[in-house]
């Protein structure tokens, strides 16, 4: 096992980890350590697959924002911010469907080779010419998604006297 | 580096999408829900960040660039689930989803 | 490239855009009054509907065409990521009529309510969103032009943020529609994965992914999964009755009638493709059939067995209802189990049907919601049976609601018996077991007649009973509730006018726009062959 697969496994298994852990801990902030902890893993991933742009991107909107967000988001929420939550049952039938999700997708795996395999790296000047040209578009689109959440949320949460 | 297999990939992908239904069908506790529905969200984007690093060429970088933009906009997602459960708190005190009852399942 | 060339084809997107952006900064500036900014949403939706019915080529309309002939329906070459197609045109058009039939009709709504921009603002960015929908030929600008269009949904059913029952409606559509976008976008990136394009004719055309059929067969199957949540079929459909009951009746209207009909249009972008690939090539072998799985045909049989489902259960549980939000709502669920039979027999005729099906819809659905707004208005319980001689009392409301309810149950000189008809009679001449696709239909039109029959006896052949008033005196014996003297509001009476000129007009003559959607259909078909 060369050193790039066992850093993979090793990130892998801290990734499911944490993305379990993360939804199964009772204090709610937490649930928050681990979610950082997974969104930094996956940049790690991503670092490992020769696509830095996206590891940093990663870092930054989903470790940074995204975290405080939901951070935020408690803290608003919850009188106190150490506060538990109501255990809630695991349940079989969902666990099964999970379970039957996870055996479909996996069963995919016969149709690629199982070792090797060229990781491409991109130069961040290709991508960009890449995102803001050829499919600028997509920006575009994400840009009408941003001005219509915007302006709902604002007249959501402000102070309002109807 | 260039030895790494696609199966692993695609293994962990498939297991995060799948802790990621089984947090969106399990949890009550929206803020646990916008963390499940994040969870798989990142299995779609790593989905899409390895497939590209595998294609090469024109067909990678457009991989990348959409794994870009799917970025962008879990982030925005995420804030307007937080813009409705902010007001609902407002009214109500909870953002739990079960006692949220006055509609019939 | 010089902007004119550039704009010109976009004209009616840059007017939505500039209506919600002028909307958004009449917040700012404190203009909040509904007329002021409704009047804004009214012209740009109406200024945009006439730039794209000219371009669909109405005679007297034709000099205002915008899109050059020859891009219209023209072989694309490479992966471009928008195409103009003479069925989104069409679709464009029905957008934009849903559209301007709720801003009509939200001109009534209280003129002191300051969010009036937020909601004018929203519709328009909803209804832009949906104008792309239907410009889209790559898989990643449908999916994010769809997130334009939810987003601004799940905002507006949250719009009124006072009343708890509106902020639930959103939180649980946002679960869901979050829920499906997730799994749209996992199944995009496997398709990616196996074409390494997301092109939707290049996906649809390529033999190139010979070697991965489970992973084409599951991208797929993620994508049906994903987008039946947002066209409400029906093992996916639990959440938009609970959505449409609690948001504002206004927003439902155009969940109905408008957003919903996105997911349709999806499918018909997405799925189409492989089925009519694989009729095209049949003799010789498509690249479905080369590898181990025949794309076309599965595709076939689960959107079969999807719209049987859905027409069943949706007439079964809307037959059981007792308010009027929630027996329509089911009554808009059985209605896309008639459109995708369109999608799977997949014939030119068929995929007119079923768009014929979605225009008719959305003056029934549309109106009627709309109608049932102005009526809630008027203090009316939310139960079918508070409706009790509505009908001779409020002649208009009683006439309009009743042809709105006779057309969507297919009475004849109705547009909803056209649409029928075409429907499965096309389901019918395309033979094999969509035969029995259009007997369904029928035996579940026969049943929807029920629960729409029972809502017109409801408003003409039943006493109002005496009422308790507030006070807790019976008032006057067998005297029916005093309605309030004024009528519906100048906007919502116009928008209900209009739907029901057009489900008349469109069922009596239908030629003018049953040719447009035959051609527009034609065209569709034969523009991959």
């Amino acid at each position: 096992m060369t050193l790039a697969e066992l850093a993979f496994v090793a990130l892998a298994l801290v990734a499911v980890a944490t993305a379990i852990l993360s939804l199964l801990v009772r204090e709610l902030v937490h649930t928050i350590l681990w979610i950082a902890v997974f969104f930094v893993d996956l940049s790690a991933i991503y670092f490992l697959l020769d696509a830095p742009f996206l590891g940093v991107l990663q870092l930054g909107v989903y470790a940074g924002a995204v975290t405080v967000l939901l951070l935020f988001g408690i803290m608003v929420t919850r009188k106190r911010i150490f506060s538990r939550e109501a255990a809630t049952g695991i349940g079989a039938v969902p666990l099964a469907l999970a379970v039957v999700t996870f055996i479909f997708v996996i069963s995919v795996i016969g149709e690629f080779p199982q070792s090797g395999g060229t990781i491409h790296a991109y130069a961040p000047a290709d991508l960009s010419q890449n995102l803001f040209n050829v499919n600028g578009p997509w920006l575009l689109l994400l840009g009408l998604i941003m001005l219509g959440a915007v302006g709902g949320a604002i007249y959501l949460v402000r102070e309002g006297r109807e | 580096m260039t030895d790494l297999a696609l199966v692993g990939f695609v293994t962990l992908s498939a297991a995060l999408l799948a802790i990621g239904l089984f947090g969106i069908l399990t949890r009550r506790n929206f803020i646990l829900l916008l963390i499940a529905i994040e969870i798989a969200m990142n299995a779609a984007i790593l989905n899409f960040v390895y497939f590209a690093a595998y294609a090469g060429g024109t067909a990678g970088l457009t991989g990348q660039a959409i794994a870009v933009v799917l970025v962008g906009f879990a982030a925005t997602e995420v804030a307007v689930g937080l813009a409705i459960v902010l007001a609902l708190n407002r009214l109500k005190g909870t953002i739990n989803v079960a006692q949220a009852t006055e509609l019939k399942l | 490239m010089d902007l004119s060339s550039f704009a010109g084809p976009f004209l009616p997107e840059i007017l939505l855009l500039a209506g919600t952006l002028l909307v958004f900064l009449f917040d700012v500036l404190g203009v909040r009054t509904t007329e002021r900014v409704g009047a804004v949403a009214v012209g740009a939706t109406a200024l945009a509907l006439l730039f794209v019915v000219a371009d669909l080529g109405f005679a007297p309309l034709t000099f205002l065409r915008t899109i050059p002939a020859g891009q219209l329906d023209a072989a694309a070459s490479g992966t471009p990521l928008y195409a103009f197609t003479s069925l989104g045109l069409v679709f464009q058009a029905i957008f934009l009529l849903a559209t301007l039939l709720v801003s009509l009709a939200s001109l009534s709504r209280p003129s002191r309510d300051r969010g009036a921009p937020i909601f004018f603002g929203l519709l328009q960015l909803a209804a832009l969103g949906m104008l792309l929908v239907a410009l889209a030929s790559d898989l990643i600008f449908l999916l994010l032009a769809i997130e334009v269009t939810s987003i601004a949904t799940y905002l507006l059913v949250a719009y009124t943020r006072h009343d708890s029952r509106s902020l639930e409606a959103a939180m649980k559509m946002y679960i869901i529609g979050a829920l499906s976008t997730t799994l749209s976008f996992f199944g995009a990136s496997l398709l990616y994965g196996a074409y390494q394009t997301t092109s939707l004719l290049a996906i649809a055309r390529d033999g190139g992914a010979a070697g991965f059929p489970v992973l084409v067969l599951l991208g797929y199957g993620f994508l049906i999964v994903g987008l039946a949540f947002k066209a409400t079929l029906v093992p996916f459909h639990a959440w938009a009755v609970d959505a449409y009951d609690g948001a504002p009746t206004d927003v439902t209207a155009f969940l109905a009638g408008g957003s919903k009909k996105v997911g349709l249009f999806a499918f018909f972008l997405i799925f189409l493709a492989p089925i009519l690939f694989v009729r095209a090539a049949a003799p010789g072998g498509s690249p479905f059939t080369s590898g181990a799985v025949a794309l076309g045909p599965v595709l076939q049989i689960t959107l079969s067995v999807l719209a049987v489902g859905t027409m069943t259960l949706g007439n079964v549980l809307a037959l059981l209802q007792k308010e009027m939000k929630r027996m329509l709502a089911y009554s808009s669920i059985s209605q896309a189990g008639y459109m995708l039979i369109g999608i799977a027999v997949g014939t030119a005729p068929a995929l007119a049907g079923a768009t014929l099906q979605i225009f008719a819809h959305v003056f029934m659905k549309t109106g009627a919601f709309l109608l049932v707004a102005g009526v809630t208005a008027w203090g009316v319980g939310p139960l079918i049976d508070d409706w009790k001689g509505l009908g001779t009392r409020r002649p208009f409301v009683g006439v309009a609601f009743a042809l709105m309810l006779l057309s969507l149950a297919g009475v004849p000189l109705t547009v909803g018996f056209v649409s029928k008809f075409v429907l499965f009679s096309a389901a019918v001449q395309a033979q094999g077991y969509f035969v029995w696709l259009a007997v369904a239909g029928l035996l579940n039109s026969a049943l929807s007649v029920f629960y729409y029959a029972r809502v017109l006896r409801v408003m003409y052949f039943e006493e109002p009973a005496a009422r308790a008033t507030p006070t807790g005196a019976v008032a006057g014996g067998s005297e029916p509730p005093v309605l309030p003297a004024g009528g519906l509001g100048y906007g919502r009476a116009t928008a209900i006018l209009l739907a029901v000129v057009l489900i008349v007009a469109v069922g009596v003559y239908p030629q003018p726009v049953l040719g447009a959607i035959q051609a527009a259909a034609t065209h569709f078909v034969n523009l991959g062959a």
